[in-house]
């Protein structure tokens, strides 16, 4: 079973004075992996600039656009076509061997090859007040225990947006308890970092039709390394495995490393922005 | 040697207890200085009032300055220097030259080895600890592959003279080490004011060096590229150190470029020029890692290039420094230097170390709970000189506190023995006499893709406050001209 | 070279150049108006509204009294005015700075010399008893760094710049100053025949282009107002003339753009035509009307400036 999905995004920008210069990287498109295939993808902008591509510090790929000319007004378009296989996200046997998972995120070299993903970022480092939050229970595998937490700070948080944004520190989403997308997948990644499992955040988007929360922005969850089973997504905003739903376009630490829009602007005075993300499925096979 | 009929140093006051680098312990003055001693004996010291002030302005019209921000005007002022020269002899330079080429070969290779196999970590030489815990760590080299193998093409190494007589590497600086346009700055002034000197000695020239950093640079130009167009860019004429850059880009016959002249096209590198743009292949960077490209590291950067990290991960352009090579010069990398230089070069460390002792090994915690009064404690996981304890200052009872405090938790603690710097004889303008002041010495070696190269000299810190052991320009330290003898 | 680089040489020679104007013209109109023929030309009133019209600072209102210290202070050492020489002197400076890499050390050295001289003045001297000394020196100082520029700088693109920095200013500063002098010669008029064409202050022009002596030479008469004009607008051979400034931008510029190509878009077109504009013209067509004269050359010259920019500097 496939599934296609369309998927547009746009942004618009307005700068109350003249833009000298500008640099934009839009990091938005689709992965390509095992379970989803970018079939096309479009991007253009308002002024007709050319777009460059290129990747990034952490391979992933970009657009980049550089004006050559000055302007007050910029936007861009993008559309994307992906083809998700249909998989069960619970298509992996479930180990049984519970002691030896544990014994292997006290390895050296395990704790050597995901230090990237076992470390602390700004974003997702537990305060000290907090760093019992969730322990993980030995006598579950660990696996299991994830799923668990997944339920727990689907729970734990509720999704609110506006209330919160990029540089929110974690000790003020945990103690306001209300939060969007990101902020429940910092909380999850911190709490898994804390009992020594690897965890990354993704940026990606979301096919809103069973009535998941997200916004008309980019979603993110978390991809959680389970020993012996390999990454895992989960979605903590859902309480889901991450699935075909979950259209994937890169990950890292944290948020940082997956900014969908950077932009380096040359500019005085105020600008507004705004971006909206639609993800069609097309068709059924 | 008598100090008879030598006015200038007749009131100089020599402190035992302190390793003095022209007068032995029983007053006479080392053979290397003889000649210096009784020839800078010749001036009285009102000749030598008249030389210095010369000196001052010189540098002070040449414009080799640092700015002072006031509330007004910023005033500018010249970097104290010292007419009384520092010398090294062969045998003494030979050990200082061997000894940064290795540890600058070895920091080479462990900066290959935890961006790419992490051997060294995963055999548990260094903890993992050392890169998980740095900032300086930088995910995005992980797996590549600098043009030419070089991270670290410019090394500053800090290097002092202990009252035992050896030399100790106190610092090796890898991230952009300032101070070498000083040390020919200082030989110029030198010989401006006292070109006599210099027929009595055979001392290494030092204004070869842009033309060896230059080749050496080149040696590591990005493939494809035959004759490399090299820049050097700057945060601009605001910056500390811009007289340097200035000089650097000038001696080296390059463009000196700030993060605005340049752009990035379809990840090649390009300069804005009167004529149009003009393609880069190597830049010699002084800007720091966080700031070299807004759309990879902090968006906030005013003075990167948009896109340059992505041109460099292609393998387009050559940065020297590499970035992430900061991660190799935090303090605690430092003290698994013997054990870096052992398992990479298999050779041992050919200037000491300081020796640390890591609390967490049992028998090296006994020996340091032993002789507390006679070391420095440290915590490993405080920056900026929190926390440390120095162990002839203190108290009976401070001691027992100290003691308590390594032994619940012996992890958090590193110790090393108490260094003092050796001094030197110093102008010192107040009192209008010689006296006894602490030195170091950073040296300056650049490596290339087969071929390294040492600065035989080096910029001598002088601390000019009495008593002082901290020789940064930004706490009052002066510098001197530092001769290394041919044969 | 960089593009950001090419303008800081531009301006800095354009900078020093306008010290140099600034302080003759303080000079010489203060000095000369001692002993000056006439009333008017004497009054220190008088003297001090053309100092301050020539900087572009014109004191409207024409009752109010004039402080000699205030607005010799205000022309010369004055931090908060930015038209000011120290503030001239400075900012040669910081575009010296920029592009430190590319100038020799002597110059540099003299640069630097310069401004530490001026940033040292004591101000109460200054406006006391220094204006002599401090405006020969200033002048004198804008000669070496002139001997320095054409003495230890190779004479290729870098070398270009900076001279039709200093030409396209010379050109300008001498136009402000032909105005300004134009302006108080139609007040303080001559005492015999056409009192216009005679006043005094057409002598004190030329001293202000430093060109009184050359203009005898060549003339041997006393100068009159077409004398004057022509000497100073269109002579070619007068080292100070608009002529000669607007030729030697022309070599110049074509240092950096030497294509013989037709391209009516270029600047070096734009200072071709400027240029051949004036080469065959009487004084008669500009004596007429010299308001106009001043007006439109102004114009052309921030045309060339403002395309050499889009051309050349653009970072």
């Amino acid at each position: 079973m496939y599934q296609e999905y369309s998927i547009q995004y746009s942004a618009k920008n307005h700068y109350d004075t003249l833009v000298n210069d500008a640099y934009w990287q839009f990091l938005i498109i689709p992965e390509d992996n095992e379970s989803q295939q970018l079939v096309s993808w479009e991007f253009s902008n308002s002024l007709h600039d050319v777009n460059q591509t290129s990747i990034n510090g952490f391979g992933f790929k970009t657009i980049r656009v550089h004006p050559g000319q000055k302007f007050n007004d910029i936007s861009f378009q993008a559309s994307f076509t992906v083809i998700k296989k249909e998989t069960n996200p619970f298509d992996f046997s479930l180990p049984h061997h519970n002691k030896a998972d544990y014994d292997k995120l006290e390895e050296l070299n395990f704790q050597v090859d995901f230090e990237p993903f076992l470390r602390r970022t700004s974003l997702t480092r537990l305060p000290n007040t907090y760093i019992d939050m969730y322990t993980f229970d030995e006598n579950k595998t660990i696996f299991e225990n994830i799923q668990n937490l997944n339920g727990w700070v689907s729970e734990y948080l509720s999704f609110k947006p506006g209330v919160t944004d990029v540089d929110t520190p974690l000790e003020e989403i945990i103690e306001k308890r209300n939060g969007v997308c990101q902020d429940f997948t910092h909380l999850f990644c911190a709490v898994v970092k804390e009992n020594k499992v690897p965890a990354r955040y993704v940026s990606g988007y979301l096919h809103q039709g069973h009535g998941y929360f997200g916004d008309s922005q980019m979603h993110a969850w978390a991809e959680v390394y389970v020993p012996d089973i390999g990454w895992v997504g989960f979605d903590p905003t859902n309480n889901l495995l991450a699935n075909t739903n979950h259209i994937k376009v890169c990950h890292g630490k944290d948020y940082k490393d997956c900014s969908p829009l950077i932009g380096v602007v040359y500019a005085h005075g105020a600008n507004t922005t705004s971006h909206t993300v639609k993800v069609l499925s097309e068709q059924q096979q | 040697m008598e100090n008879l009929g030598n006015q200038i140093f007749s009131s100089y006051q020599r402190n035992p207890d302190l390793f003095d680098e022209i007068f032995d312990k029983d007053g006479s003055v080392k053979d290397v200085y003889k000649t210096l001693f009784d020839l800078y004996g010749g001036h009285s010291i009102q000749d030598y009032v008249r030389l210095n002030e010369k000196a001052k302005s010189s540098f002070f019209n040449q414009g080799i300055t640092f700015q002072v921000y006031g509330e007004k005007e910023a005033k500018e002022k010249i970097f104290p220097f010292d007419l009384f020269p520092r010398i090294i002899d062969t045998n003494e330079w030979d050990i200082i030259e061997q000894g940064s080429i290795q540890r600058s070969r070895a920091l080479n290779l462990f900066l290959w080895d935890i961006y790419h196999d992490k051997k060294i970590l995963k055999q548990g030489i260094v903890p993992l600890e050392l890169i998980s815990s740095s900032d300086n760590y930088l995910h995005q080299m992980i797996g590549v592959n600098p043009p030419g193998g070089i991270y670290n093409h410019i090394s500053g190494i800090d290097v002092i003279k202990h009252t035992d007589g050896d030399y100790y590497v106190l610092e090796d600086n890898i991230r952009c080490p300032s101070g070498v346009s000083y040390v020919i700055c200082n030989r110029t002034a030198l010989k401006r004011a006292l070109f006599g000197v210099f027929n009595h000695y055979q001392t290494h020239t030092v204004t070869n060096y842009a033309e060896n950093l230059l080749d050496l640079l080149e040696t590591t130009k990005p493939k494809g590229v035959d004759i490399p167009n090299t820049v050097v860019i700057t945060p601009g004429m605001y910056n500390s150190a811009f007289y340097e850059h200035s000089y650097l880009a000038k001696t080296m016959g390059v463009e000196l470029v700030e993060g605005r002249d340049l752009f990035v096209e379809n990840d090649f590198v390009y300069m804005k020029t009167i004529q149009g743009p003009e393609r880069v292949d190597v830049i010699y960077r002084r800007i720091d890692d966080q700031f070299i490209d807004p759309l990879e590291f902090r968006p906030d950067s005013a003075l990167g290039v948009p896109g340059l990290f992505a041109a460099y991960k292609k393998g387009n352009v050559t940065l020297a420094n590499a970035p992430g090579t900061g991660v190799a010069d935090d303090k605690a990398v430092y003290t698994y230097m013997p054990e870096i230089i052992k398992y990479y070069l298999d050779e041992k460390p050919i200037i000491k170390n300081v020796h640390t002792y890591h609390c967490s090994r049992p028998d090296e915690l006994k020996y340091v709970l032993e002789h507390i009064p006679e070391l420095v404690i440290k915590p490993v996981d405080e920056a900026g000189g929190y926390g440390i304890s120095i162990g002839n200052r203190l108290s009976k009872d401070e001691i027992e506190k100290v003691k308590k405090q390594i032994s619940e938790a012996p992890r958090k603690y590193v110790a090393q023995p108490i260094m003092s710097l050796s001094v030197h004889p110093t102008y010192i303008d107040q009192n209008e006499s010689f006296e006894q002041r602490h030195i170091d010495l950073r040296t300056f070696t650049v490596l290339g893709k087969d071929r390294e190269f040492v600065l035989k000299g080096g910029l001598t810190r002088v601390a000019l406050k009495k008593g002082n052991l901290i020789v940064n320009s930004s706490q009052g330290g002066g510098s001197k001209d530092t001769w290394v003898l041919k044969e | 070279m960089l593009a950001r680089v090419a303008n800081n040489l531009f301006w800095m020679g354009r900078y020093i150049e306008r010290s140099e104007h600034m302080a003759r013209y303080l000079n010489v109109n203060y000095f000369s108006s001692l002993d000056a023929p006439n009333q008017l030309s004497q009054s220190r009133q008088f003297v001090l509204r053309s100092m301050l019209f020539m900087v572009g600072d014109i004191e409207e209102d024409e009752v109010v009294e004039l402080k000699e210290e205030k607005v010799l202070h205000k022309i010369a050492l004055d931090h908060e005015s930015t038209f000011s020489i120290i503030n001239n002197v400075k900012y040669a400076r910081e575009n010296a700075n920029s592009a430190r890499d590319l100038i020799s050390t002597e110059l540099y050295e003299a640069i630097n010399k310069f401004y530490h001289f001026i940033l040292n003045y004591p101000v109460d001297t200054f406006v006391k008893r220094g204006l002599y000394d401090f405006t020969v020196n200033v002048t004198e100082m804008t000669a070496i760094l002139r001997g320095k520029i054409r003495g230890t700088l190779l004479h290729d693109e870098v070398y270009a710049i900076i001279m039709m920095g200093m030409n396209i200013e010379r050109a300008n500063q001498i136009i402000r100053i032909i105005n300004a002098k134009y302006n108080d010669a139609l007040k303080a008029q001559g005492s015999y025949g056409d009192k216009f064409s005679h006043s005094f202050e057409w002598s004190t022009l030329l001293k202000c282009a430093e060109s009184y002596d050359m203009m005898r030479r060549f003339y041997k008469k006393t100068p009159t107002s077409i004398t004057t004009l022509e000497f100073l607008i269109l002579n070619p051979n007068c080292p100070r003339s608009i002529m000669n400034s607007l030729n030697q931008v022309y070599s110049h510029i074509k240092v950096l753009d030497p294509s013989k190509k037709y391209n009516k878009n270029s600047t070096a077109f734009l200072v071709g035509r400027v240029r051949s504009e004036y080469e065959y013209k009487y004084i008669e067509e500009i004596e007429g009307n010299i308001k106009n004269f001043i007006d439109t050359l102004l114009k052309e010259l921030t045309q060339i400036s403002k395309k050499m920019e889009k051309e050349f500097f653009n970072y």
